[in-house]
């Protein structure tokens, strides 16, 4: 099985490691680098449970949302990710992460780290997302738990303080 | 109402921020010194068939095996996954005809998925490639799908403990004329009493085998420790019961038995009882010293942890001409899949929800269950409820149609409430808040306007309101048994230590626990800590099935609360040489005597000399009451207090597409008293989720083979962000506070997913005046049905 030397920059830390040419990049960050911040669930791009921020020149913010189970690590070499764990700032929440407590929109966490990161990445993309935009880009992120109600509320609320910022 | 200082508040959840930051651990996140990796081999090509030879020869080449296991090699005791046998009396559980059919490993598959033998591997990678390389033989066998092919006299025999392959039915001896039901004191039918009816409306409805798929995937870790500890973490919704299912099936005492519970990732029911338990504690008795994760992959969790009972029930309901309720009579036929597991509960709620809902004068219901190549049904959030809300609460409606009656009014009238028997004869009614909830829901879904407007509706495009109502159930007592030990200790800093086994399905339970018990005590949310993940020091307690956790546990630890502050009381009296009904509890831990305030103590001084006491060196004297104060809140709560709810929808058919889009829906909620608001909300939107899924998209579909067309995200349809109704309300009905649930608190666990079941079917009914009878209503099955009656009624 062939390998690959890869450096990803994981939530702003230089990581110099050697990958399975095959291992997703899921695989690697819990299996490899032990971040069980990001979860596994279906393993085919189906649920978001995996979601990260990956570094796009062309994505508003400089990052897109990205399943981590339908990428390989090798083909992340050099990138910058971000994971749900990367997201605080010295001890304090992210907007969208202290809006999930906030509005309730936490149940059984399992979606929590995926629908949070898919969330960062609407609001980068559009601050004054409205309802319907966020429930569409939303969609491909699964909550049994929920019912969506609390998780919409929170991703407006915290598109709200953005924008007033 | 009374003023709560902790319940009732919004505060965050306890366990917000880890699962926010991704720093909650769940069983698959757990990382061990010398951790080996399990992985079950499943039978996907055939969902019934003989296992003749296994060959490991290849499996055990892959580099990283340590350990292939057959069948031979684990236990051969027979199991059943559930605790129906510990929670009934032993001659119940042999009446209803519990059977452990279920091995380890299995020497024969009955259903697509069934374990078949194990690999043990340095890494979870090794392990899966090990497992494609063992060479199983099997020898198919007939396959059963339908009850028809079950009963057939040639059909292949699942079990020889159920001859003919019925694995259940409501046996004689319990049940006369083997009907759960109750006849009128004259001892009429409801055969006889139909006859009496001006009206009898009658169909046979399709209840989907739904799936609760809930996000995290099964997942455990087990150790056979040196000492001969078998140690399993879990993200069970039963502990104790799986910690007492463990030690039967490997032959241990409970003290070499640990269950160490995992956060759960959802559950929804399918987390009740053992699923791979019994496989990783198995795989880890093979290599003794050694951790071992079994982690199950979607796909298998798809189709080897069990779903909803499914099935076809007949109903046939009488009404007199004014719409009294006259008798209601069903059969259901009800498909088990390859093992006895839940065998008779689901099917005997689906009867007693039919009998505590509305005021017939006479009910029975036949059910016969047959096995078959699905994957069993188990428990999902409702327990037999959605069967009986789908097919009556439409039926309702038909008659309501006929009669020329008002279905808002005929539920009001005819609904049970105080008084009345619950879905067990026997036990009453202690409080009712449908009224109020009709009431509420109605208002807030503009029924009366919209009703007019949509009565005029043309076009391609119609528009309806349903309206449903259902009663659940607050822990399953008298059907089970009902029990929860808390253990409450007070530390030297005046702050308490309880130990619960009752676990949180995300569901916000621990942390409405926790409010119950500060509330109780008077003290702040910071005083009081809920310690209850480990058999190792947890007490006895159910688990977190049928709704119980609020009422049951809420009842043991204010009741544990309430002998704490009486210790306190009795030890402040004695240091003060006052009785203790003479002391009354002030701000800050304060306790006073009431008729010289001179006289006081704070309870903090007891708490600190209850541990760090020393006799006096001037007196010989001892200071304080020595002894660390522990009490124990032992409840065996003897009712059910069932909640009510109404819910109404608001649907728009697309009668060219079929298509069926809720375009509003409001659940109002019967609940007694909110302890965390926040969490009552998020239990009524989750649910209805599942209710919508039910009622409109999810049902597992087999091919002729028997083996699942759709275990995975994409091809069995949820509804997701968008498909929800974006006009969506929950409200909780306080006003009927139930006198038996802590601060009147009853359960919210399980009964918003019924909610959206009655409602959108009667919806669909009220906006094409056409009743569908199978679910989930597709929009094919819309179609279909509006062909066959020649159009649209409207």
């Amino acid at each position: 099985m062939k390998k690959r030397s890869i450096t990803l920059f994981i939530n702003g830390e230089e990581c110099n490691i050697t990958v399975q040419a095959h291992h997703t990049l899921v695989h690697v960050l819990r299996n490899q680098l032990n971040m069980t911040d990001v979860k596994h669930c279906c393993g085919r791009g189906e649920c978001g449970a995996c979601t990260v921020l990956v570094d796009d020149d062309k994505a508003p913010g400089g990052r897109k949302a990205v399943d981590a189970c339908m990428v390989l690590a090798a083909m992340m070499d050099g990138k910058r990710i971000t994971t749900v764990g990367g997201l605080e700032e010295d001890g304090k929440l992210h907007p969208v992460q202290q809006a999930f407590i906030d509005e309730g929109a936490v149940q059984c966490g399992f979606c929590t780290g995926g629908m949070i990161m898919k969330s960062v990445s609407i609001l980068e993309k559009n601050p004054k997302a409205k309802e319907d935009e966020i429930r569409s880009e939303l969609e491909g992120n699964i909550c049994r738990c929920t019912g969506y109600v609390k998780i919409v509320d929170a991703v407006k609320k915290a598109g709200s303080w953005s924008t007033k910022r | 109402m009374a003023e709560y200082s902790v319940v009732g508040h919004r505060i965050p959840k306890l366990d917000a921020r880890e699962k926010v930051t991704g720093r909650g651990m769940y069983a698959g996140d757990l990382r061990m010194e010398g951790l080996l990796y399990g992985k079950i081999v499943r039978c996907w090509e055939y969902a019934h068939a003989k296992v003749k030879k296994i060959d490991f020869s290849d499996a055990r080449k892959v580099p990283g095996v340590v350990k292939c296991v057959g069948s031979k090699d684990v236990t051969q005791r027979p199991y059943n996954t559930t605790i129906m046998k510990l929670l009934v009396p032993e001659v119940f559980a042999d009446v209803f005809g519990e059977i452990a059919d279920l091995n380890i490993f299995n020497p024969v598959v009955k259903h697509q998925g069934d374990a078949v033998c194990g690999i043990i591997a340095k890494t979870e990678e090794a392990a899966e490639r090990a497992a494609e390389k063992v060479k199983v033989t099997y020898e198919p066998l007939p396959i059963v799908m339908t009850a028809a092919e079950a009963k057939r006299k040639d059909a292949p025999q699942f079990t020889p403990l159920k001859p003919g392959n019925l694995a259940a039915d409501f046996p004689e001896a319990f049940f006369p004329g083997g009907a759960y039901g109750h006849n009128t004191p004259d001892g009429k039918t409801p055969a006889q009493h139909m006859k009496e009816a001006d009206l009898v409306v009658e169909d046979t409805f399709y209840c989907p085998r739904q799936k609760q798929v809930q996000m995290e995937n099964h997942t455990y870790i087990a150790k056979y420790d040196d000492r001969g500890r078998l140690t399993c973490w879990t993200s069970t919704q039963m502990p104790k019961p799986v910690q007492n299912l463990i030690a039967e099936l490997f032959e241990l005492p409970l003290t070499r038995v640990r269950i160490i519970q995992a956060p759960i990732g959802g559950a929804f029911g399918c987390r009740l009882g053992m699923i791979g338990e019994p496989h990783a504690c198995a795989l880890a008795m093979a290599v003794p010293g050694r951790p071992v994760k079994v982690e199950f992959l979607r796909e298998e969790d798809w189709v080897a942890s069990e779903s909803r009972a499914s099935g076809h029930i007949r109903v046939r309901a009488g009404f007199k001409k004014d719409g009294t309720p006259v008798a209601i009579d069903a059969d259901y036929e009800v498909l088990k899949g390859g093992y006895y597991t839940h065998g008779s509960g689901p099917p005997f709620c689906t009867a007693a929800f039919m009998y505590g809902m509305y005021k017939w004068q006479a009910m029975a219901m036949r059910a016969n269950i047959w096995f078959n190549n699905m994957v069993p049904y188990g428990a999902y959030q409702g327990y037999g409820n959605p069967e009986n809300t789908f097919a009556v609460e439409q039926l309702v409606d038909r008659a309501c149609n006929q009669l020329g009656l008002d279905p808002v009014e005929w539920r009001r009238k005819w609904h049970k409430g105080i008084g009345d028997d619950t879905w067990l004869k026997g036990v009453k009614f202690a409080s009712c808040g449908l009224d109020d909830c009709i009431d509420k829901a109605t208002k807030a879904i503009q029924w009366d306007k919209k009703k007019k407007e949509y009565a005029k509706m043309k076009g391609t495009k119609l528009r309806g309101l349903g309206l449903g109502v259902m009663q659940h159930t607050s822990g399953a007592w008298p059907m089970l048994l009902e029990y929860t030990n808390t253990i409450m200790r007070l530390n030297e800093d005046c702050t308490v230590e309880i130990m619960n086994s009752c676990s949180d399905l995300g569901t916000g339970g621990h942390t409405a626990v926790t409010q119950m018990a500060a509330e109780a005590l008077g003290w702040p949310m910071d005083d009081v800590h809920l310690k209850c993940c480990d058999s190792d020091c947890n007490g006895f307690d159910i688990g977190a099935h049928a709704s119980r956790t609020i009422y049951c546990v809420g009842r043991a630890v204010t009741q544990a609360a309430t002998r704490l502050k009486q210790e306190l009381i009795n030890r402040a009296a004695k240091n003060l040489q006052v009785q203790p009904e003479d002391l009354a509890w002030g701000e800050d831990k304060e306790i006073y005597c009431t008729w010289d305030p001179a006289k006081h103590m704070n309870a903090r001084r007891i708490a600190k000399e209850s541990i760090y006491s020393f006799d006096d060196p001037a007196t010989g004297k001892t200071i304080g009451i020595p002894g660390q104060i522990v009490v124990t809140g032992d409840d065996f709560v003897k009712h059910c207090s069932p909640p009510f709810s109404a819910s109404c929808a608001e649907v728009e058919v697309d009668i060219e597409t079929g298509e069926v889009k809720v375009l509003s829906f409001v659940n109002a909620h019967d609940i007694g008293k909110a302890i965390h608001p926040p969490s009552v909300e998020g239990q009524l939107e989750g649910g209805s989720q599942k209710g919508f899924g039910y009622v409109l998209t999810e049902d597992i579909y087999y091919d002729k083979n028997g083996l699942c067309l759709n275990n995975d995200f994409t091809d069995y349809k949820m509804l997701g962000p968008s498909d929800m109704p974006v006009d969506m309300k929950a409200i909780l009905v306080e006003s009927a506070p139930d006198p038996l649930g802590p601060f009147g608190a009853k359960s919210c666990g399980e009964s918003a997913l019924m909610g959206p079941i009655g409602s959108v079917a009667n919806a669909i009914y009220d906006a094409i005046g056409i009743q569908i009878n199978e679910a989930p209503i597709t929009p094919e099955r819309v179609l279909a049905a509006i062909r066959k009656n020649g159009g649209v009624k409207k």
